[in-house]
């Protein structure tokens, strides 16, 4: 490996990193957007809605985000539908993220027991309060860990972003190694930016799930 | 709890060490046992294991290209499978993308790469070129309504599609630094992007903006030749010397009896005509050209 050669390259795999998390953070918002809103439908048993939300989970959970990506990208302008690769990065991921999403948050719901609907019920909540005070809270809690691993997961999807033309930081090493030919060095800065970007999330992932680990008995 | 997290970043800072370690190890093990465990094969070995493996685009037409009955068809397939007959073994074909022909070179997933590969500088440091088969120099084209002529004429947010990994690509980086590229990956998907409108102009080898012009309505090549002409030809593993040798004398051989023409005639006159037949296809005949 040459040192030079990688010191050289650090601008644009900085470059690369910034706008990977800026698709990548903006994608991952929408998600939990999608994910909150799709989980109460769920959770409240709403009629007809519920439904939907049951086929965009199993549409977007069972195709991958290559072909979503695809689809957005290059199909919808056929119908006059015009996006902007970084719309469409935020707008793939977001959909992708939502339907996962949802699952998580709606595990979370599940699991705060019945019992805690039932007293906060008696206790004279609304149903509106005892969601928002009673429910909501635990199930947040509960849910931490795997939207921790669910972001980690966005993140490293954005890997596929280079069919869009998005500068990522896949493609950003795939391309100078096209243009370039140094291999093991472009690699090598892939693998670092990788590590730079999750190992953060992933620690304050473990102290968030630690700071709202307040639901459930005995904790 | 604070103990479990030391732990958790001592890990990862571990991990991360073990992975450059390893990195810079496989390096210095391919370097080192160049002589003993080389990845390239030569030409007896590939003649005892009976096939060869070629690596070819799967969607340039009309250069290398999957046809209606699933193909390899093209400029380029035409020539590999002369190769693969006056080698006497089977030719399996390696679908690649302009950014991958030199790592699969340099890997040993194929023996030769004849995907339309332009001789660069910058490549021949990579991998060994044989003689060309082919002239080319780069050209864009853009809808006819909106005619692009000069690269200068481009606004501040005008766009160029390129492939990456081409000497478009490359072109345009050094020469043009403040034009905004948008790269993709593969042939298909820069065509298809062009064809909606994401860029003002794709820059690319000028005989795809050719044919491209001509198979599709409504679009000009502006800039019909752009930078230096360049040649096209077989690249092989870097030192695989028998194999460079073989493909030199073959070229030659062929060139004798006018087998690019014939094979131009096969397979680029459709696109084409007559026009381009003695500006594309070179016919090498001495051994030193290259």
């Amino acid at each position: 490996m040459d040192k030079d050669v990688i010191i050289s390259y650090i601008p644009h795999f900085k470059e690369a990193l910034f706008l990977t998390l800026k698709i990548g953070w903006l994608g991952i918002l929408l998600s939990l957007i999608i994910g909150l809103v799709g989980a109460s439908l769920l959770h409240f048993k709403v009629k007809f809605l519920q439904k939907i939300v049951g086929i965009y989970i199993e549409i977007f959970r069972n195709t991958p985000l290559l072909i979503q990506l695809f689809f957005i990208y290059f199909a919808l302008p056929k119908v006059g539908i015009q996006i902007t690769a970084e719309k469409c990065g935020v707008l793939g991921l977001g959909l992708l993220g939502g339907a996962y999403m949802i699952e998580t948050f709606r595990s979370g719901l599940e699991a705060v027991t019945t019992i805690q609907t039932e007293s906060a019920l008696s206790l004279g909540f609304s149903k509106a309060k005892t969601f928002r005070y009673i429910i909501l809270p635990q199930a947040l809690s509960m849910s931490i860990p795997g939207l921790v691993a669910n972001i980690i997961f966005l993140l490293k999807e954005t890997s596929v972003f280079s069919t869009i033309s998005l500068m990522d930081l896949m493609f950003t090493a795939k391309d100078l190694i096209g243009m370039y030919a140094k291999t093991t060095e472009n690699l090598f800065l892939l693998v670092v930016f990788y590590l730079i970007m999750l190992i953060p999330v992933s620690i304050i992932g473990a102290i968030v799930e630690r700071k709202v680990r307040y639901a459930g008995f005995g904790d | 709890m604070k103990k479990s997290l030391f732990k958790k970043v001592t890990s990862l800072l571990m991990a991360t060490a073990l992975l450059a370690v390893s990195l810079t190890a496989c390096k210095t093990s391919n370097s080192t046992s160049k002589a003993d465990d080389k990845v390239y094969r030569t030409v007896d070995e590939i003649k005892e294991s009976g096939v060869i493996n070629i690596g070819v685009f799967s969607d340039k037409s009309p250069f290398g290209y999957v046809d209606e009955n699933g193909n390899y068809a093209g400029y380029d397939v035409y020539f590999a499978n002369q190769i693969a007959k006056d080698l006497g073994v089977e030719v399996n074909f390696v679908s690649t993308e302009a950014a991958n022909r030199i790592e699969y070179l340099q890997t040993g997933k194929v023996d030769i790469i004849l995907a339309n590969f332009t001789v660069t500088d910058e490549r021949k440091e990579e991998v060994d070129f044989s003689l060309p088969y082919m002239n080319v120099s780069l050209g864009v084209v853009s809808p006819s309504n909106a005619v692009v002529e000069s690269l200068d004429d481009l606004g501040k947010n005008d766009q160029v599609i390129v492939i990456s990994g081409t000497t478009a690509e490359t072109y345009l980086t050094k020469n043009y630094p403040n034009i905004k590229l948008q790269k993709y990956d593969s042939y298909a998907a820069a065509k298809t992007a062009f064809e909606n409108k994401n860029g003002v102009a794709w820059a690319n080898d000028n005989t795809e903006v050719i044919a491209f012009s001509l198979e599709n309505e409504g679009y000009t090549v502006g800039i019909p030749s752009l930078g230096d002409a360049d040649t096209i030809a077989p690249a092989v593993t870097k030192g695989n010397e028998s194999l460079l040798n073989w493909l030199n004398e073959e070229t030659v051989s062929l060139a004798a009896k006018n087998f690019f023409h014939e094979d131009y005639e096969a397979t680029l006159k459709d696109t084409y005509g007559e026009d381009y037949e003695d500006t594309l296809v070179v016919e090498s005949t001495s051994l030193t050209n290259n």
